[in-house]
């Protein structure tokens, strides 16, 4: 097990830093930096001179290897756009993203499974098509468009949540909700798939023989193996959160890592961009291989190594 | 009688959770002014940042020596009351004794003094240093109210460049103790505006107050708080859940759709920024190119329909303009000739030119994708085989840099500076390779403007200079931008005429 985790823990590092090299390279391509800093109406002698102060105007290949060089001594470099090193720009702002993440997974949670046990007890029934109905919604709306009617639907018409900022718990409600759609399909389908298939087992048939049935009989004989995927599935969905957030966190003026990548892109500032592709390549690795070990630690059925 | 309980006991219920969910509004009830801005604020010192978003957090935190009058583009008194020339390379100023720092603390002539001469030392990395290192060989202290400049050479901008980029700072305060802090101000600012800092969260919220002893006239307003809000949808619906009460940088239909509804208002202001065609009448890329010829040049001023590309494609209060400057701009003469729109004549000058069937001609572009079309088809109307090249204005710089470039559609904002100045030097003086047009004796009497003092003589150099660009058509002068507002029907927000939003000249209807 110790050896598996190693493994992929190097796995990880890997795909972190393959990530960071094609994000680096396509970065240097799309945009000059010197001019993103620069902006718009600047001289030649400005961007001259931003190019030489932050070193721009050596050759891609040094300035990837000095990076990595920082990066495995725990430097990751100084933002050109905040004037900040990089890794306390992004420590900052951490707080905001797993909040929101885990309210993201909280409501994926209290949404999907229930409706997915429901559509499970009452398969082919209207709230199997209603459940159907839901996921293939939440499914094919994009996240920007259901942000932004949240917000005409609670900010203005019924203005009961704030629309931006993130001072209080309120402030997390709607961005919460609609980072946490984005998942319910997959999270629903999953628990209805898994409780059909173990409602059928024979210890089930066993339970019901004892005059288990409804609440008590999901809660104490189904539902746990029935949940075994799916607990896999929401770790792989927590490391999706931190993707998402970048979307979610710009509608909502969340001040986050997603709202960090997104102006750290746009403003070329390629220190920021190659941590926090470094950090969610990380983070979506790790919660994968957490996913693994949930697996194997609640069925033993199940060994890896 | 049941169902009506019932029903009673929803809309309690529903106005109960309202009340307490409902986020604070803004508006006169608390006498804020709440306003949005997509750039994030990450530093409060205005010496130390460039965008236009930091020049209006200046305007209500920061104080200059003068200020200039946005209608007429005169000096007037602002920390200092007077000024006098003792020679063409020595100013004397005289500061006003009651101005206080919003720590308490009073403004000295040393405070002054340090500011320049930091801004103007290297060691400063300022993003003011540029403006102030041409001039200024240093300032001292002359008397108790009394700061001398010297400067390096005649520069007639002197006043012009105190008014609009150097905040004044308590001396010693980038380097307290020798030991340098250029971030000294980013967030703890104190400045000797009319509003101060209360609370300050970097790419977050910037929340102020009237300053009480502010020494001009106070604002109306008692607070302004800005809101970092990236998406403009959600600016949008802030606005229209009282949650803002002002925006800008709006999108025009976004604000003509919500400001026909009584939400919100529309306001379109003037934006010193103009767009243009650069024309290639130096021959970098061909020296017997077609745009070497005058008349090839004066038909491509003919063939655009700039009004309509204004009207329609700009939209706002955006107009043609015939000028190589903004019509604001000082020194901006508009008696140079015009080239109205006419195909026809442009299609026999280019006849008249050699080119009866038109030519191949390479069209670059970065911004404004729906004009830059408009324009290669009316260029293509009169015959000249056009390519549109839209292209990041990453590669438009390398390429003009490398004098690949026969024309482009360029722009220019002339960093909000109402002085023709600020867009003749880099266009047209022969030091960059913005400049296309190969005239020496034009950068010579571009560069001329920048020598004297006298503003009637300034303003007859300009006038030669723009009336020359426009009688050799070395541009197509395109249109003016403008700048599109949303504001809270209950804020009285004034447009002034050189484009820059003035927060502290806001009042409540």
């Amino acid at each position: 097990m110790l050896r598996y985790i190693a493994l992929r823990g190097l796995l990880a590092l890997l795909v972190a830093f393959t990530v960071s090299l094609a994000a680096f390279l396509l970065l240097n391509v799309a945009a000059d930096p010197a001019q993103a800093i620069a902006g718009e109406d600047a001289t030649p002698d400005v961007i001259e001179a931003i190019r030489a102060r932050y070193g721009l105007d050596r050759p891609l290949s040094v300035r990837y290897f000095d990076w990595l060089g920082g990066v495995l001594t725990g430097d990751f470099g100084e933002s050109y756009y905040w004037h900040k090193p990089v890794a306390e720009l992004v420590t900052d702002r951490a707080d905001e993203t797993i909040t929101l993440a885990l309210s993201a997974l909280a409501v994926t949670i209290v949404i999907a499974i229930p409706l997915g046990a429901m559509a499970a007890l009452n398969p082919n029934s209207w709230i199997d098509r209603f459940a159907l109905g839901v996921a293939v919604s939440a499914q094919a709306v994009p996240n920007f468009w259901l942000g932004l009617i949240m917000i005409i639907l609670f900010g203005v018409m019924v203005p009961i949540f704030p629309v931006s900022g993130d001072d209080s718990w309120k402030h997390f409600v709607l961005p919460a909700f609609v980072l946490g759609a984005s998942s319910v399909p997959a999270v629903m389908r999953l628990t209805r798939t898994g409780l059909i298939e173990v409602m059928g087992a024979d210890y089930v048939r066993t339970a019901r023989s004892k005059g288990f049935r409804g609440w008590p009989l999901l809660r104490r004989h189904a539902m746990r193996n029935a949940l075994l995927p799916v607990i896999s599935v929401l770790a792989v969905q927590l490391g999706q959160k931190f993707g998402g957030s970048v979307i979610t966190e710009s509608i909502f003026a969340i001040n986050g890592l997603g709202r960090l990548a997104l102006e750290s892109i746009l403003g070329a500032d390629i220190p920021t961009v190659q941590m926090l592709i470094f950090v969610f390549a990380i983070v979506f690795v790790v919660m994968n291989l957490i996913a693994d070990i949930l697996n194997a630690a609640l069925d033993p059925r199940i060994r890896i190594g | 009688m049941k169902v009506q309980r019932w029903r009673s006991l929803c809309a309690a219920s529903a106005i109960a959770l309202a009340t307490s969910f409902a986020p604070a509004h803004a508006g006169p009830e608390d006498d804020t002014l709440r306003a949005a801005m997509a750039e994030e604020i990450l530093n409060l010192d205005y010496n130390y940042t460039t965008k236009r978003e930091y020049i209006i957090l200046a305007q209500l935190t920061d104080a200059t020596l003068f200020n200039l009058d946005p209608e007429t583009q005169e000096v007037n008194p602002s920390i200092a009351t007077a000024y006098k020339w003792q020679d063409d390379m020595t100013l004397d100023v005289t500061l006003r004794d009651d101005v206080k720092f919003h720590d308490g603390s009073t403004l000295t002539p040393e405070d002054v003094a340090y500011t320049y001469n930091w801004i103007a030392n290297p060691e400063s990395e300022s993003n003011a240093t540029g403006v102030v290192e041409r001039w200024l060989d240093n300032a001292e202290v002359t008397g108790p109210n009394t700061v001398r400049f010297h400067l390096k050479s005649v520069y007639p901008l002197v006043l012009r460049d105190m008014a609009n980029r150097i905040m004044i700072r308590k001396a010693g305060t980038y380097d307290p103790d020798g030991k340098i802090n250029r971030d000294a101000m980013s967030s703890d600012l104190v400045g000797t505006g009319p509003y101060r800092v209360v609370n300050f969260e970097p790419g977050t919220e910037l929340v102020l107050e009237r300053f009480g002893d502010y020494f001009g006239e106070a604002p109306e307003i008692g607070n302004i708080v800005v809101r970092n809000i990236p998406d403009v949808g959600t600016q949008q619906a802030e606005l229209m859940s009282g949650g803002i009460d002002w925006m800008f940088k709006v999108p025009l239909d976004l604000a003509e759709s919500l400001g026909a509804t009584p939400m919100a208002t529309h306001l379109s202001g003037p934006d010193l920024r103009v767009g243009f065609l650069v024309l290639d009448a130096g021959g970098y890329t061909d020296p017997d190119g077609p745009l070497t010829n005058v008349l090839v040049r004066r038909a491509i001023n003919h063939a655009l329909n700039t009004p309509e590309m204004a009207e329609y494609l700009i939209g706002g209060s955006a107009e043609a303009i015939h000028t190589a400057c903004h019509p604001a701009q000082f020194g901006c003469d508009q008696e140079a000739v015009a080239y109205p729109y006419d195909p026809e004549k442009a299609k026999e000058l280019l006849a008249e030119a050699g080119y009866p069937d038109g030519f191949p001609l390479e069209l670059w572009a970065y911004r404004d994708k729906a004009a830059s079309e408009a324009i290669a088809s009316d260029l293509a109307k009169a015959g000249i085989d056009v390519t549109l090249r839209y292209v990041k204005l990453e590669s438009l710089n390398q390429a003009r840099a490398a004098r690949d470039i026969p024309a482009y559609f360029g722009t220019w904002g002339s960093g909000g500076t109402a002085d023709t100045a600020a867009i003749a030097r880099i266009h047209f003086s022969g030091e960059s390779d913005r400049d296309m047009s190969g005239d020496k004796d034009l950068a010579e009497l571009v560069l001329s403007a920048e020598q004297t003092a006298d503003q009637e003589k300034r303003k007859e150099i300009y006038s030669e200079a723009i009336g020359k660009i426009a009688d050799q058509a070395y541009w197509a002068p395109l249109f003016s931008y403008s700048a599109n507002y949303l504001v809270s029907p209950q804020l009285d927000f004034p447009l002034d005429p050189d484009g820059l939003p003035r927060l502290q000249n806001s009042a409540w209807k």
